[in-house]
């Protein structure tokens, strides 16, 4: 008797049901895509802080150029490559070395950027854990377990390999070279992996510890090396894209001004100070690079 | 309780699970929304795929899709085609934030959740997972039918334990409210707190003897005051004293529960009360006796005693009050002057009472009552009766009767004007009697001198009359004042009444008055003045003759010797006119007379008892004759009659103290 009386109290709910029929169904159709100037940024960090990092300055370009821009989200640095030269990423905004290999496919760089430090140019680093006795140097590397970016990474592989070269290290000195695994956020797995102790050492492009600063305990990482400085990110035009649109984009985004306050905003959230032109000329050293590692057969 | 309760605890308990299951709808499909921005941002639709069909392997989850900003929906977990009621049926708040709908299909209920899709401030798109509400309700029905068990299982222990508990205090009270009902029909010497315990005075082994508490075994030491502990707090009231006993170990080994306290105050307070009762019936027979003893004295003193209030009312009297109105006691009480007495004396009595309820004086008077046909007197006395604040609360009144000392009173002055008359009399016939010796002498000597039968002679006769008469006078005179010497002698009683009846028999058969004698015939001897005793029996015959009309009529003279008593009696009884009552009591007054002027000098019977007093007698009239005195058959005058009753002592008492025989 008491259940019977429960089970009548709980049963008078005072939630009022929509009442749905779905039985009622129907094919979707995906509505066709707006034809748009597409912008990709080469993933090396996940799509969702790619697209929070360029949304303000698609935003802003949108509205200063009146181009409808679009940005797409590769999942890997081959790919993007490939993209730009199927000629399905339009504006592509990627590291130095992965611009050498767009230009080989008829990109032209038309903007580059001002790194965070005022420059407009930027280093990699070698990390390893701070309590690490036996890695004072570079030369303490060798041997070691090596973790990296990407093959096609510039800060992140490239830089220290070239370092490393001028040591007389060679990948074959090191116990083992790995990458960075999955799509998206490498620079981050890299910090991680060494922060876990999974690898001896590490290389990252200069500033993405500051990008972990809220996962990790920087006083746990330490910087063993940094390498030169090379040429920075790079925007460029896919083979065959309007150079009036180039042209406009371009515009936009030389008039962009850090000490603005809506500016300021978009630089920062973009990770940049500004954007400045370039010349493919300006990416030479970052050839020679390539050309001194035996890259570029 | 239980019932009551079940439904209100299943009903939180259902809301809380209700509740529970949309926190974790809400946490799937925000945790799908967080993972979906990657596929989104890509329009990966196989990942987004994927991530909906894992939602859809949760058992109750009925559906899950997403849709982009735009509203399209990307992937879902419907097998073919999408029910298109779904997309309006619920949406993200206002506020662009979490919303949860209940749907509602016909055969089933669910939940749905709509949650936002975000990367910093900007949206994404939407997803939505459909939460059926079955498993929800099979867990509420699973909780409240466990708690309805538990809830029933504790209500039987509960009920078990408290009747248990119950049954141990109800029994308890039973016991009390008997021994309540016993000590209503008079038992006091009951004991309703559990036998045993340990007793101070055993505890302590104390010898105080004189303690209260020491022996005592009906009452605990701390109800009992001025016990001689010098541990205990005899100074302040109960409350302090029983605070100084909390630290005792006799107080905290014998205290119990509230029930125990109950039925130790019980029985303290039958012990008071049946020594209060006791007292009460000591006091109380102590004041009947009191009142008994009151009320005697009241009721057998003659006085009329009564008490009246400040209304005039009265509140109490005595016996003799109550006779004297002819009520009784208990009537008087409320009555006043006006409902007990007659009007005079009512008003008489009613202006006393008031003058003295008003001045306050007392009242100390003789007052004299005239009845129907008697006069009586009183001594009255009136005060008033003072409350506790001295005002006047009534009076109290007491009115003796002295109508014998007034008599005593009214004989004393009418003895001492007596004895007056008497010296003057005796002085004056005194100096008289010489000249009337002296006249009567020569009167008697003239007659010789002169011839008789001539003028001169029958003058000196008349003379010689009335000389003899005026000495007649002042021999009673003398008589009277008791100036005459007595010669007593020892003489025959029986003698000296013949002799005067035989004097006077001839002189009074002429009037027809017969006399006759009915005499003891044992000669009494007594010790006596013959010649004056003789005066007194023809006295006494005279006055029976004049007392006979015409007709004549019979007069009996009876002696009677009463030896054991040591006194002779002679009556002289006559069937005369008799005496009135009213005159009864002066006849022996000097000069008072019934008879016609110059028919008597009023002297005899006052000389007669002048005579039988100074023989130690006494003389005693009644009128009219008393029934049983056996007197005659009586020819002439047949009245009421009187008699007169002389007794004299046979042994005389001198004057100096001596017996002569």
């Amino acid at each position: 008797m008491l259940a019977v009386m429960a089970f009548a109290l709980i049963g008078c709910s005072d939630e009022d049901a929509v009442t749905v029929d779905l039985s009622k169904r129907e094919n979707l159709v995906a509505p066709r895509q707006v034809e748009a100037i597409t912008y990709a940024y080469l993933p090396q960090y996940s799509h969702t802080i790619s697209y929070q990092r360029h949304r303000q300055l698609l935003e802003y370009l949108r509205k200063a150029t009146g181009v409808p821009l679009r940005q797409i989200f590769p999942d890997t640095f081959d790919e993007h490559i490939k993209m730009v030269e199927r000629g399905e990423i339009d504006i592509s905004y990627s590291n130095p070395f992965v611009y050498t290999r767009l230009a080989e496919v008829g990109a032209t760089a038309f903007a580059g950027i001002v790194e965070p430090s005022g420059h407009p140019d930027f280093q990699g680093q070698i990390i390893c854990r701070a309590d690490s006795p036996d890695l004072k140097t570079i030369e303490d590397c060798r041997g070691k377990r090596w973790i990296a970016v990407d093959p096609e990474s510039a800060g992140g592989y490239l830089f220290p390999l070239g370092l490393f070269f001028d040591n007389n290290i060679n990948v074959s000195d090191f116990e083992t070279v790995d990458f960075a695994p999955g799509p998206g956020g490498k620079q981050e797995k890299v910090v991680l992996a060494v922060h876990a102790g999974a690898f001896d050492i590490g290389t990252i492009r200069k500033g993405t510890l500051d990008v972990v600063a809220g996962k990790i305990n920087l006083d746990d990482i330490r910087v063993l090396a940094q390498t030169r400085l090379y040429p920075g990110w790079v925007y460029a035009a896919r083979k065959g894209l309007d150079p009036e649109v180039v042209q406009a984009i371009a515009h936009a985004m030389f008039a962009l001004n850090y000490r603005r306050e809506p500016d300021r905003e978009i630089l920062s959230s973009a990770g940049m100070h500004g954007i400045i032109p370039v010349q493919d000329s300006d990416y030479d050293p970052v050839r020679e690079l390539v050309g001194k590692l035996g890259l570029d057969q | 309780m239980a019932l009551l309760l079940l439904p209100m605890v299943g009903y939180m308990s259902a809301n809380s699970l209700v509740e529970e299951s949309k926190m974790r709808g809400s946490s799937l499909a925000t945790s799908l929304a967080v993972r979906a921005v990657d596929p989104i941002l890509a329009r990966d639709f196989l990942r987004l795929k994927n991530m909906v069909d894992e939602q859809s392997r949760v058992e109750d989850i009925v559906y899950a899709f997403v849709q982009d900003k735009s509203g399209h929906v990307m992937a879902h977990t419907f097998q073919r085609r999408f029910p298109v009621d779904l997309l309006t049926a619920n949406g993200l708040a206002e506020d662009g934030k979490l919303h949860i709908q209940l749907l509602e299909d016909g055969s089933r209920r669910m939940y749905d959740f709509a949650v936002p899709v975000q990367v910093s401030d900007g949206q994404l798109g939407v997803v939505r997972i459909g939460l059926s509400t079955a498993r929800i309700n099979r867990s509420v029905q699973h909780q409240i039918t466990l708690m309805a068990g538990l809830f029933a299982g504790a209500l039987i222990i509960a009920t078990s334990i408290g009747t248990y508990f119950a049954r141990r205090v109800t029994v308890r009270l039973g016991l009390l409210r008997a021994h309540a009902e016993e000590m209503l029909t008079g038992n006091l010497n009951i004991q309703s707190s559990p036998a045993g315990g340990v007793h101070c005075w055993e505890r302590r082994n104390c010898e105080l003897t004189e303690c209260p508490a020491h022996g005592e075994t009906r009452r605990r030491c701390w109800y009992i005051a001025g016990t001689m502990c010098p541990d205990c707090d005899n100074e302040s009231n109960f409350q302090c004293r029983l605070q100084s006993c909390r630290v005792c170990s006799v107080y905290r080994q014998n205290a119990g529960d509230e029930i125990q306290d109950l039925a130790e105050t019980f029985d303290v307070m039958a012990v008071s009360l049946k020594t209060h009762i006791n007292e009460l019936r000591s006091a109380d027979r102590s004041l009947r006796d009191q009142q008994r003893l009151m009320r005697t004295i009241l009721d057998m003193t003659p006085d009329r005693v009564s008490l009246m209030d400040a209304t005039m009312r009265y509140q109490a009297c005595n016996k003799g009050f109550a006779d004297s109105v002819g009520v009784s006691i208990a009537e008087v009480v409320g009555k006043t002057d006006f409902d007990l007495f007659y009007e005079g004396e009512a008003e008489e009595r009613h202006m006393a009472a008031r003058d003295i309820l008003q001045s306050g004086r007392r009242i100390d008077t003789q007052i004299q009552i005239k009845g129907e046909g008697s006069q009586r007197w009183f001594h009255v006395v009136c005060v008033p009766v003072l409350d506790a604040d001295g005002r006047i609360d009534g009076l109290l009144r007491t009115d003796r009767d002295i109508s014998d000392i007034k008599g005593y009173e009214n004989q004393l002055i009418q003895a001492q004007k007596m004895e007056s008359l008497g010296l003057l009399a005796g002085g004056v016939a005194h100096e008289i009697n010489t000249p009337l010796g002296i006249i009567l002498g020569y009167s008697q000597l003239l007659q010789e001198d002169v011839d008789a039968g001539g003028q001169m002679y029958d003058d000196l006769v008349i003379i010689e009359k009335q000389t003899k008469v005026c000495k007649k006078i002042v021999a009673d005179l003398l008589g009277f004042s008791r100036q005459t010497d007595s010669a007593k002698r020892e003489m025959c009683f029986n003698n000296s009444v013949l002799e005067a009846v035989s004097l006077v028999r001839h002189t009074f058969k002429l009037d027809k008055v017969n006399i006759l004698t009915e005499m003891d015939d044992r000669y009494p001897i007594i010790y006596g003045d013959p010649e004056k005793l003789k005066q007194v029996w023809i006295n006494l015959l005279t006055n029976a003759r004049d007392a006979m009309g015409v007709d004549g009529g019979t007069i009996l003279i009876r002696t009677k010797l009463d030896t054991p008593a040591g006194i002779v009696s002679v009556w002289v009884a006559d069937c005369g006119v008799g005496i009135s009552k009213d005159k009864l009591k002066n006849i022996f007054d000097p000069f008072y007379s019934t008879k016609a002027v110059g028919q008597g000098t009023g002297l005899g019977l006052s000389v007669s008892f002048g005579i039988i007093e100074d023989h130690d007698g006494e003389i005693v009239t009644m009128s009219p004759l008393p029934e049983g005195f056996g007197f005659p058959e009586c020819d002439g005058a047949c009245g009421p009659g009187t008699v007169f009753e002389i007794n004299l002592p046979l042994d005389h008492q001198s004057r100096d103290g001596s017996t002569e025989a």
